[in-house]
């Protein structure tokens, strides 16, 4: 049904100019002059009904043309790739590359050097979360570190508690907090098994479940975003020129919109999992060597301090980050070393 | 498929303060379809909606809350982002900027908030809007009289109405929605459940 509707806009919208203000407007509406004494009678009234039924279609398409025929398109191409893909080795990333960029192919090339693998995710606004999920999932299943279960653990009900002295309504985010924690659950609780990996595999595929994780991220991003709006507003007007709580209701918290360095920092310190970030762009410096570069998210200090209590490692080993991305300008994917 | 125990949260939230709040939500038939609402907002005072009920259908598709609410008025209201056909709404919320950290109450609130502060800049009904842009105290008077017109008379008695239909032998079900296709124009219902 919504397909069919879109193909209709597409039409319309091909037989209206993109610029014309009037564009979502039907004819018959832009013609009428409006005034009070118009709608006095009944009669008036009754035909003015009648040109509903006339408009009616023409209208839904004219204001779906504008709002969903862009991402239909998008959501069409995404949907060919599963939400996470299968672990590929590096080489397939050169060969997108085979005829592209030079330097591109040479920093694939030192990737290589520390590198072995890539997991790609959709590109459907969510890749940072969803990617992040997935690799967070993965580590705990393969590690099976309780310490860490237990400590993040206690770090979402610090979330949980942010948000409700934020004043979110508790149904608004509570079934998306307990999708996690189930999935955080079904992880932990026994050794990492083929079968167990291809288990988590399905579950970060499955639109709805997938899809409530990330979600659950959004959240604790947009919680964490506000409870310390000193720091992060400098950061929100350097992007966007809004609002602290205006960034989080528009750029944080609507499924599909991409992330930036504001949420990976305040993803990172709501939960206290450092992320590495590594840049595959056409950058270069000047003095000839090639570089990949990369930035380490670290939790800030204080979560630093409660973690290395408890797990009595110093903080020195508690920086390197276990979840690394591969960043391509507009797309996260997800990034495993030797 | 629809979440329907947040549903239910949601409509039991959205109404604990409706005398407050100035909005509220029920289901929109007997049938306890829970995917099929019926919202009400009060017009805000000290706009030329003040006094006016303005009745909200909304649809809630299977993929709510990842999905937004559909929202059209049902009573005819004379505003920029809102067609004064149909009703359509013109709100980010409702689209694009939709999120499952929104309710049915934000939404109706933000409707709320829209009667009272219009934006024409990006408007629904161009009509509409270029009144409101040249022709502010024109935009006022026909915004006020259209509340008058519909946004009163549709809310007032609307029970007898249907009793007295019922009464002439029409299923009562079927004089509810025919009433609401026609805003609660009693004639214009009879006119309609005569010809079938």
């Amino acid at each position: 049904m919504k397909r069919d509707a879109g193909e209709a806009d597409g039409d319309l919208s091909d037989a209206a100019p993109a610029s014309s203000p009037l564009r979502k407007k039907p004819a018959a509406e832009a013609e009428r002059q409006p005034l009070p004494e118009m709608v006095e009678t009944s009669n008036s009234s009754a035909n003015a009904n009648i040109v509903d039924a006339v408009d009616y279609e023409w209208s839904c398409f004219a204001d779906d043309d504008r709002m969903q025929q862009p991402s239909s398109i998008a959501e069409d191409e995404a949907a060919k790739k599963p939400l996470i893909g299968d672990k590929e080795p590096l080489s397939a990333l050169a060969e997108e590359y085979q005829s592209g960029s030079p330097i591109l192919l040479e920093k694939i090339k030192l990737l290589g050097e520390q590198y072995v693998a890539l997991r790609r995710a959709r590109g459907d606004g969510n890749c940072f979360f969803r990617c992040f999920m997935f690799s967070y999932l993965e580590h705990i299943l393969e590690t099976q570190d309780k310490v860490e279960v237990d400590r993040i653990t206690a770090k979402v009900e610090e979330c949980r508690a942010t948000l409700q002295n934020l004043g979110y309504t508790d149904f608004t985010f509570e079934d998306f907090f307990s999708v996690f924690l189930e999935q955080l659950e079904s992880v932990s609780r026994g050794a990492c098994t083929s079968a167990s990996h291809e288990l988590l595999l399905e579950t970060s595929r499955d639109q709805s479940t997938s899809d409530y994780v990330v979600m659950f991220f959004r959240f604790v991003t947009a919680g964490e975003i506000q409870r310390r709006t000193e720091f992060f507003e400098p950061f929100i007007v350097g992007l966007s020129n809004s609002t602290v709580n205006q960034f989080c209701k528009t750029s944080v918290e609507p499924m599909g919109e991409e992330s930036d360095h504001v949420h990976i920092i305040a993803l990172s310190d709501a939960l206290g999992v450092p992320i590495r970030v590594v840049y595959l762009d056409r950058s270069s410096c000047d003095t000839g060597s090639l570089s990949v570069n990369h930035h380490d998210f670290i939790p800030d200090l204080d979560t630093q301090k409660e973690i290395s209590q408890s797990s009595g490692s110093d903080i020195g080993n508690f920086s390197k980050p276990f979840i690394t991305l591969l960043y391509r300008p507009g797309h996260y994917d997800i990034l495993y070393s030797k | 498929m629809l979440d329907v125990s947040r549903v239910q949260k949601e409509l039991a939230d959205c109404n604990k303060d409706k005398a407050i709040s100035g909005v509220s939500i029920d289901l929109h038939g007997g049938d306890g379809d829970l995917s099929h609402l019926a919202g009400t907002i009060s017009g805000p005072v000290g706009t030329p909606y003040e006094g006016g009920t303005f009745r909200i259908d909304v649809r809630l598709p299977s993929g709510y809350p990842f999905e937004p609410p559909k929202m059209q008025f049902v009573t005819k209201v004379w505003h920029p982002n809102i067609s004064s056909q149909n009703g359509a709404i013109c709100l980010d919320i409702l689209k694009d900027q939709w999120s499952p950290a929104l309710t049915l109450k934000t939404a109706l609130l933000s409707l709320q908030a829209l009667l009272s502060a219009p934006e024409p800049d990006d408007p629904q009904d161009a009509v509409v809007a270029q009144q409101y842009l040249r022709d502010y105290p024109m935009f006022v008077a026909t915004a006020r009289y259209w509340t008058e017109t519909f946004a009163k008379r549709a809310s007032v008695g609307i029970e007898e109405k249907v009793q007295k239909l019922v009464e002439m032998g029409f299923p009562e079900a079927l004089v509810r929605s025919t009433l609401d296709s026609v805003n609660g124009d009693e004639n214009m219902a009879l006119e309609k459940l005569c010809s079938g």
